[in-house]
């Protein structure tokens, strides 16, 4: 039932996401055209109105950024918490299903409009300093020979390959960690007969202290083992090595932090779910 | 075996009890009045039993289970909410429906969409209120469904619409199985009703047939609700 409701759910967030993904697609072709005009000097108003399409890409940059935000607090709200819950948590389905199929979905778009706008951003910059895709392709190093150079400071490849895994893993554990900090509160906050929203902001502010305060604490007993493990590096693998624990460290964190969140989330959903 | 059973269900939310001690058992095959009036504890009952809230104390069983993934696969529910999203068509729904409850029955839907002159590729929000109350009962009516929990189903549609909602309910549910309509027009649900079931404040009155109240009290049920629940 995980896929199906995946399915569903793209097909909710698509009608929004997609167009805003065409727009920043138009924008960027429209601001790269306005770069080229502003720089022929085809009048004032010309210009300004160049310079006008060129602040509405930026914008549609921040506005895609913040909507996929908004996006999945909102569809967690609606289709949860408000009147469409009477549908959604009357399925044959799971609490798990239900919060996994948000998350997944979420995550997806966060990834997605993240490489979205870097790949404009890196396009446009191309574009505009007239340099050739091919040029820099030919000029980046071959795998060979990162995999050489790595190897002359003690590097696996097995470690590099690791190392991109870990990063991957930290990003998307960072986006499902965000999803469930809205979705605890949220939650939370729904279990209650009356002022909903206020509560719900309450518990979000609630959490963020608690976590704060929790991973300091961690931090601080931590912070001998790190400063070791630090003035222990004299060569470039054990840099590489020192950075390494951290990603593990931070991962390990958030892991945590995250599962205490699901926790709350689907406890709250399953025992004191109350739609008005 | 019962497809509703309460055995000593209570549920409170902070100070209000809003039911007390509930003992009841619905059998298959039957179409029951579960009436009250307003704030008597129906919807939280029908809420009780789909897994939206749970009990306070005691338990109640779907057919022998306690709410959750399985009973949920067996209950077709209708709540007195909107609660369809609203940027979807009746065509959507179909497709949504299809996908999640094995015993949805697509070609039934479709017809009674066609007799009511309701357009498929019409989405929710451009509908009138009275269209959206029929989607939501066409689509809770085309499962083959064990236990059937309608909340308020006739509460804010006109005359001749009621009269089809009832006749929709009588001749599409399923023999086996039994129907729960939560409502306080009596007068115009009476005519379907097997049974029925008086709560007043959170506590279960009485369960009879609409037989036992002819015969014995010698009144309609209408009648006797008055009675019962005069102010």
């Amino acid at each position: 039932m995980l896929g199906k409701l995946l399915k569903h759910e793209f097909r909710a967030t698509g009608r929004t996401m997609l167009p805003v993904f065409a727009a920043v697609v138009v924008l960027t072709v429209l601001a790269n055209f306005s770069i080229r005009m502003i720089e022929n000097d085809m009048g004032t108003m010309l210009n300004i109105l160049f310079g006008l399409v060129i602040a509405a890409f930026f914008i549609c940059i921040l506005a895609a950024t913040i909507m996929t935000i908004v996006m999945m607090v909102k569809r967690f709200y609606t289709n949860y918490l408000k009147d469409e819950g009477y549908l959604m948590h009357t399925l044959p389905v799971s609490v798990h299903e239900l919060v996994w199929s948000k998350m997944i979905v979420s995550v997806v778009w966060f990834l997605a409009t993240f490489l979205l706008i870097w790949l404009v951003i890196i396009l446009t910059v191309l574009f505009q300093t007239g340099t050739n895709l091919a040029e820099i392709f030919a000029q980046l190093p071959s795998w060979e020979e990162i995999r050489a150079a790595m190897a002359e400071i003690g590097v696996r490849e097995s470690e590099l390959w690791l190392m991109l895994l870990e990063s991957l893993l930290l990003t998307i554990v960072g986006g499902l960690f965000t999803c469930l900090h809205f979705y605890a509160a949220m939650s939370l906050g729904h279990m209650f007969s009356k002022d909903k929203i206020l509560l719900s902001v309450v518990f979000f502010v609630g959490i963020s202290f608690v976590l704060s305060l929790a991973s300091t604490g961690y931090n601080v007993m931590r912070v001998q083992n790190f400063e070791n493990l630090l003035n222990a590096v004299d060569s470039a693998r054990d840099g590489l090595r020192f950075v390494r624990t951290m990603l593990h460290e931070g991962l390990i964190v958030e892991l945590v932090e995250s599962a205490a969140l699901y926790v709350a989330t689907t406890l709250s959903l399953k025992k004191g779910l109350n739609l008005a | 075996m019962a497809i509703l059973e309460c055995i000593g269900l209570s549920k409170r939310f902070g100070k209000v009890q809003a039911l007390e001690e509930i003992n009841l058992k619905v059998e298959p095959g039957r179409v029951i009045g579960l009436l009250g009036p307003n704030g008597s504890g129906k919807t939280t009952l029908i809420k009780l039993a789909n897994g939206l809230l749970t009990p306070s104390q005691g338990e109640i069983l779907i057919d022998g289970m306690a709410p959750g993934r399985e009973s949920k696969a067996i209950v077709s529910y209708l709540s007195d909410k909107e609660y369809l999203p609203d940027w979807m068509s009746a065509r959507q729904l179909m497709d949504f429906f299809e996908d999640f409850y094995e015993d949805f029955d697509r070609a039934r839907a479709e017809e009674m969409l066609r007799h009511l002159g309701i357009d498929e590729t019409m989405r929710i929000k451009q509908m009138s209120k009275g269209t959206r109350e029929k989607v939501q009962l066409i689509l809770v009516m085309s499962r083959q469904a064990k236990l059937y929990l309608l909340d308020e189903p006739i509460g804010g549609v006109d005359p001749a619409t009621r009269d089809y909602i009832l006749d929709t309910i009588i001749r599409n549910y399923n023999p086996s199985a039994a129907v729960i309509i939560s409502t306080h027009l009596i007068a115009d649900v009476e005519q379907v009703l097997d049974e029925v079931i008086f709560i007043q404040n959170g506590h279960l009155l009485l369960q009879t047939t609409v037989d036992e109240i002819r015969e014995e009290q010698g009144k309609s049920v209408d009648q006797y609700f008055r009675e019962v629940f005069k102010c």
